[in-house]
């Protein structure tokens, strides 16, 4: 849906509106995901984000635990990965759990 | 404060599980949602400044992009909010349930989250240890955190015995350090991590 960053490169005439088209090749970007994002807190508890991250995404103990190891130390850790939208709800999802969680588009 | 169990939350046969605090505890967890209800009524307004002590409970989705962040804000923060402010009442109203359903202890699991960021926030809560004298104006909020660490250590551990069988890991697909940094650079906050001493 938000994939395309439209800008004023060009106009075309589309009833009933005008749609700018853009300069494409710079703009247009549906193959790249989004990457979901946890960064490192001092609040959270370990286990407590070891959890959130069992049962929002179904992940192992071992998978989570590791994730979470990967937020304490290098602070931060892609948990998830999907379209905007996929991304833009694992991200509210995380933030109704109180992680401090973002998202990215992947370089 | 005492508490009269090692284990205070128990999972029973029939469904369900067994709360087993002191009375004292049970009065906190009734009375401490209300002064973060009081609190979430302030950013009701997706464009009302969250007070400090709120801001680890509403971060931005998109950090570098304000346009899309305000979208997105606007969007989903009355969601997030009646989200907060629902599972704080249902801490408020049954603190002193002797038993509690799955749904009811997942609720109390967010309520004592948001107020363990609430109260870590206030108290300036890092990664280093924190020795707390008697005498410290802030003595009764360290308390409280420290009963809700407690507290929320012993629901996950129940917790955690319910959940699905989980994905193999070998179908599960992510990108293990995209950004090529060792330490990736940054907290949660934006401020650097601290430099790691592997000799040490």
């Amino acid at each position: 849906m938000r994939d395309v960053h439209i800008s004023r490169a060009s106009t075309i005439e589309a009833s009933p509106e005008v749609i700018d088209v853009a300069r494409a090749e710079e703009h247009v970007s549906f193959d790249r995901p989004w990457l979901v994002i946890v960064w490192n807190d001092p609040i959270n508890l370990m286990s407590y984000v070891t959890f959130v991250l069992q049962k929002l995404f179904g992940y192992s103990k071992e998978k989570a635990t590791k994730l979470m190891l990967d937020v304490h130390h290098k602070g931060r850790a892609v948990v998830a990965t999907g379209s905007r939208e996929r991304a833009e709800l694992d991200v509210a999802r995380l933030h109704r759990h109180g992680l401090w969680a973002t998202m990215e588009q992947s370089g | 404060m005492s508490l009269a169990e090692d284990r205070p939350i128990t999972a029973v046969a029939s469904g369900g599980y067994d709360i087993h605090l002191p009375e004292n505890a049970r009065e906190l967890l009734a009375a401490l949602p209300q002064r973060m209800l009081d609190e979430l009524d302030k950013v009701v307004n997706p464009e009302a400044i969250v007070p400090e002590t709120l801001r680890r409970l509403f971060p931005p989705a998109y950090p570098t992009d304000a346009s899309a962040d305000d979208a997105y804000t606007r969007l989903m923060r009355r969601d997030l909010l009646d989200h907060h402010r629902e599972s704080l009442l249902v801490l408020r109203n049954s603190a002193t349930a002797q038993h509690l359903d799955m749904s009811e202890l997942e609720r109390w699991l967010g309520a004592i989250s948001s107020l363990r960021l609430m109260f870590g926030s206030l108290l300036g809560i890092t990664e280093d240890e924190h020795d707390v004298a008697p005498d410290d104006p802030l003595y009764s909020e360290w308390i409280c955190y420290h009963f809700l660490s407690y507290l929320q250590e012993a629901i996950i551990s129940v917790l955690a015995e319910e959940l699905p069988d989980p994905i193999p890991d070998n179908q599960v697909e992510l990108p293990g350090d995209p950004w090529g940094e060792p330490l990736g650079g940054l907290r949660w906050d934006g401020t650097p991590m601290p430099e790691v001493d592997h000799d040490g």
